[in-house]
């Protein structure tokens, strides 16, 4: 990802923030991590987090699609987000179940952060020029670090 | 099955209901939309006629007539789309379909209460067939005179109204004072008691519009009487003018109580009751729709409150509510060996706990039994009650016939009994009324046994439950069927057909080889529900027939959720299931047992003949899982005409398991091309993936 990019954005939401009414919109997203980058997910579509799950393999999928696990009798599949993403897999991870469009997906990811508040003014546009087809956009998080908003449907179909 | 009648009874019961509840959303849908669309029209004339034939196959014969009625209204709706009734029509359409649905309950309440129904249906008939005539007529009428039907569309429900008097059941009295033309015909709702007195409060009520109007009967107020004769006749409020009335209108639309209310116009020229015959040849019997009802509707209230003997001892369930009680228990299952097996425990010696813990484990057991069976219903039921189908209508066509059943006992999922039901019921009826020949010299002529067969059968195969229903009777004749369907404007006549196309043309809606309509078939209502309710749970219907042999249906439902009996083989870490009707044997071999071919294929023989080795996990691309032949287990599989064997590591050993479907997401990868129909959660939560034997091979042969 180019830095310069980013940093322009960066300035922009700054003004973005500052002209910000405080009765604005704001959306819940649940931070993630994955091969080192952040990726916020719309907080009411996580349906849970669970970690140390059983996965079974299923033959003749795509490989990001590691298999399927018995969540309280419902049948659920994962995706690799590493994979997906076309990184190496690890080991260590855990599983984010969210909800996209009305069936459950479990994301397998490195580790959920934490949860933040956005205002939906500050969250902008991925540059055009920049390929990665799975985020619908982008933001800067108070602590200086830049966060990544995941589209659940183009993860499924894209 | 033993208790015949009773579990029938419970069957025809929990159907109508069901039929009637569907019926009542189309007509208010319907009713808000003031038309019916194709489809409604569709299904009430279905609905009516399951009515029609179950309520026939019981002798309920003031619900079949009535039903049979009603259907006969729909079949000329249905042949001349809506338009061929006037809006003006519409209410009284709406009011006398509403009124059929409360008669139906009410017959089906008596029927539930143990009392005899009620034999004076004639009012109900009546009207219904007034509507009939009229409809007939309508679209003739209004071609030749469209001025009186369609000019004054404001006052459309009025002019039919004006010969009201010529219902013999309570006429609407001519106005006191001819000066007060206009009125509003009420009636209270039945049994609400004090009718004089809720009158008084619509006049109250009317007075806040208008303060010219008379009202009959008078003296509401303070003379009690009257109570019976607004009970019985209704009760009307004259105006002076139109205007007054339609204000008038809205209070009695808002007074408490009212059943139904409709203007009424004294007609200057024929105020009351004298010359119906005239008036009845301009527009029948009119719009008096709930005046005969009280008598009828008086009756059946009454003893009601009775003792409830057959009430059905069914009960849907929301489908959605088992499934999560499947996901519950299996929890339930799990979390119980998890606190049984608890680490924590390790060492301890706690004899009461090991005691209730062994008496929670039978408890679970049991329930896991109990919710997994829920879903499952043996076809027993549809297939009986196809007995006493073939043998009424063997008696009443004088066409001796005998129905074998075979696989009654095969589980389905309710939904799936539920969908196939009424398909079955119209494709039995369809064979003893159209494909057993006529007379039993045919038969003979023909070589045949005399007596008809008719063969009902139910099977599991991997993945789907294939019903067949097949008769020994003349066959379809595919020339006729085609003629027939290019007369319907269904085939083009200057196309040739194959003959899978020409049976085909059976199947939709409005065909019917039938020239005559019977009670129980005919008008081609049979086969286009039969493939649109197979549709509706997933299946397919095909039909194959030869000439002077016979016909045969074949339904083609998928497994959506069942119990299966599976064969558990693991490869590497992976639990795949068999289904255990698939497989015919296993063996342990020896890499001399093996005969390869050129193409790296490899085969083995049994009982003279060669088959292929699929090796399970060559064909999933694992990682894991035997390759030396001699480590590992064949297994021979069978499915429809194929036959190959599939070398897996090991057996686990067979066990029930429920079907569960993948996740769409799965699916959309295609993976059922390659074999996978499903997975399967195991005692201890895992997985177990579902293997369809059929699809596994083409798969296969895809790779290799």
């Amino acid at each position: 990802m180019p830095d310069e990019v980013l940093f322009a954005k960066h300035d922009d939401m700054d003004a973005a923030v500052e002209n910000t009414a405080p009765e604005s919109l704001s959306d819940k997203y649940l931070i993630c991590l994955s091969d080192g980058l952040l990726y916020g997910i719309e907080a009411n579509e996580v349906v849970e987090i669970i970690t140390d799950h059983t996965i079974t393999r299923l033959p003749r999928v795509p490989h990001y699609v590691r298999g399927i696990i018995n969540l309280r009798g419902q049948i659920i599949p994962i995706i690799d987000m590493r994979l997906r993403l076309g990184k190496m897999p690890q080991e260590d991870n855990c599983i984010m179940v969210v909800n996209v469009e009305s069936q459950l997906v479990g994301l397998l990811v490195d580790g959920v952060e934490k949860m933040v508040d956005i205002p939906r003014e500050s969250i902008l546009p991925m540059p055009t020029q920049n390929p990665q087809k799975l985020i619908s956009g982008m933001c800067s998080l108070p602590e200086g670090t830049t966060m990544l908003i995941l589209d659940c449907d183009l993860l499924l179909h894209g | 099955m033993g208790s015949g009648n009773d579990s029938i009874l419970d069957m025809y019961l929990y159907e109508t209901n069901t039929l009637l509840e569907q019926l009542d959303g189309i007509l208010l849908a319907a009713e808000q939309a003031d038309t019916f669309s194709q489809d409604n029209v569709n299904e009430i004339f279905r609905i009516m006629h399951t009515i029609k034939g179950s309520s026939a196959m019981m002798e309920f014969s003031s619900l079949m007539t009535v039903a049979h009625r009603i259907e006969d209204l729909f079949f000329i709706i249905r042949e001349r789309t809506m338009d061929a009734v006037p809006e003006a029509m519409r209410p009284e359409l709406f009011d006398m379909l509403f009124q059929a649905v409360d008669f139906f309950r009410g017959e089906i309440e008596k029927v539930e209460n143990g009392e005899a129904l009620s034999s004076s249906i004639d009012s109900i008939v009546d009207k219904i067939n007034s509507l009939v005539d009229k409809i007939q007529g309508g679209g003739g009428a209004a071609a030749e005179a469209p001025a009186p039907a369609a000019a004054p569309p404001a006052e459309a429900a009025a002019p039919p109204a004006a010969e009201a008097p010529a219902a013999p059941a309570a006429p609407v009295p001519a106005p006191a004072d001819a000066a007060y033309p206009f009125g509003i015909h009420v009636f209270f709702d039945e049994g609400s008691g004090m009718e004089n007195l809720r009158a008084f409060m619509l006049v109250t009520a009317v007075r806040e519009f208008t303060g010219e109007f008379i009202c009959h009967p008078e003296g509401v107020e303070d003379d009690p009487s009257t109570a019976d004769v607004i009970a019985d006749q209704g009760f009307v409020v004259w105006f002076k003018t139109v205007k007054d009335r339609d204000q008038a209108l809205l209070a009695a639309k808002s007074a408490s109580s009212v059943r139904s209310y409709q203007p009424v116009d004294a007609a200057v020229k024929a105020p009351a009751a004298p010359a119906p015959e005239e008036h009845a040849a301009l527009a029948p019997e009119a719009a008096k729709p709930a005046a005969p009802a009280p008598e009828e509707h008086a009756a059946p209230k009454a003893p009601a409150v009775g003792q409830q003997h057959a009430k059905e001892s069914l009960i849907s369930v929301n489908l959605s509510k088992l499934d999560q009680l499947m996901a519950v228990v299996s929890e339930i299952v799990i979390s119980e060996s998890m606190v049984t097996a608890s680490p924590d425990l390790k060492g301890l010696r706690l004899d009461n706990f090991t005691k209730s813990a062994r008496e929670l484990r039978k408890l679970t057991d049991d329930l896991q039994d109990v919710s997994m069976s829920l879903r499952m219903v043996p076809v027993s039921s549809v297939f009986q009650k196809m007995n006493r189908i073939v043998r009424d209508m063997s008696k009443k066509l004088g066409r001796p016939a005998r129905l074998v059943l075979i696989g009654e006992d095969t589980e389905v999922d309710k939904t799936i009994v539920d969908g196939i039901s009424d398909p079955i019921m119209h494709i039995v009826r369809n064979s003893m009324d159209h494909g057993l020949e006529e007379h039993q010299e045919e038969r003979i002529a023909a070589g045949k046994d005399p007596v008809g067969e008719i063969i009902l059968s139910a099977r599991h195969t991997g993945s789907e439950v294939i019903i067949e229903i097949k008769d020994d009777g003349r066959g379809a004749d595919c020339q006729a069927i085609l003629n027939k369907a290019i007369r319907q404007g269904l085939a083009d006549p200057d196309r040739e057909y194959s003959q899978k196309e020409i049976l085909n043309f059976m199947m939709m809606p409005g065909f019917s080889t039938n020239t005559e309509v019977t009670e129980y078939s005919g008008r081609g209502v049979g086969l286009d529900v039969v493939k649109k309710n197979v549709a509706d749970v997933g299946g397919t219907v095909t039909l194959t027939s030869e000439l002077g042999k016979g016909m045969t249906t074949t339904l083609k439902i998928p497994l959506t959720m069942a119990i299966m009996d599976g064969m558990a083989v693991s490869v590497g870490d992976s639990i795949f299931t068999i289904p255990i009707n698939n497989i015919r044997s296993s063996t342990k071999v020896t890499d001399k047992d093996i005969v390869h071919d050129p193409a790296r294929g490899e085969m083995i023989k049994f009982l003279d003949n060669y088959y292929p080795i699929v090796r399970a996990k060559e064909l999933f691309q694992m990682e894991e899982g035997h390759d030396d032949v001699a480590d590992g287990i064949i297994i021979w599989l069978e499915t429809g005409d194929r036959s190959y064997c599939l070398f897996v590591d090991e057996l686990i050993g067979q066990q029930q398991i429920v079907v569960k479907p993948l996740p769409p997401y799965v699916n959309s990868f295609n993976v059922k091309s390659c074999g996978i129909t499903g997975c399967s959660i195991l005692g201890d939560g895992s997985i177990s993936i579902i293997l369809d034997v059929a699809n596994l091979y083409s798969a296969a042969q895809d790779i290799f």
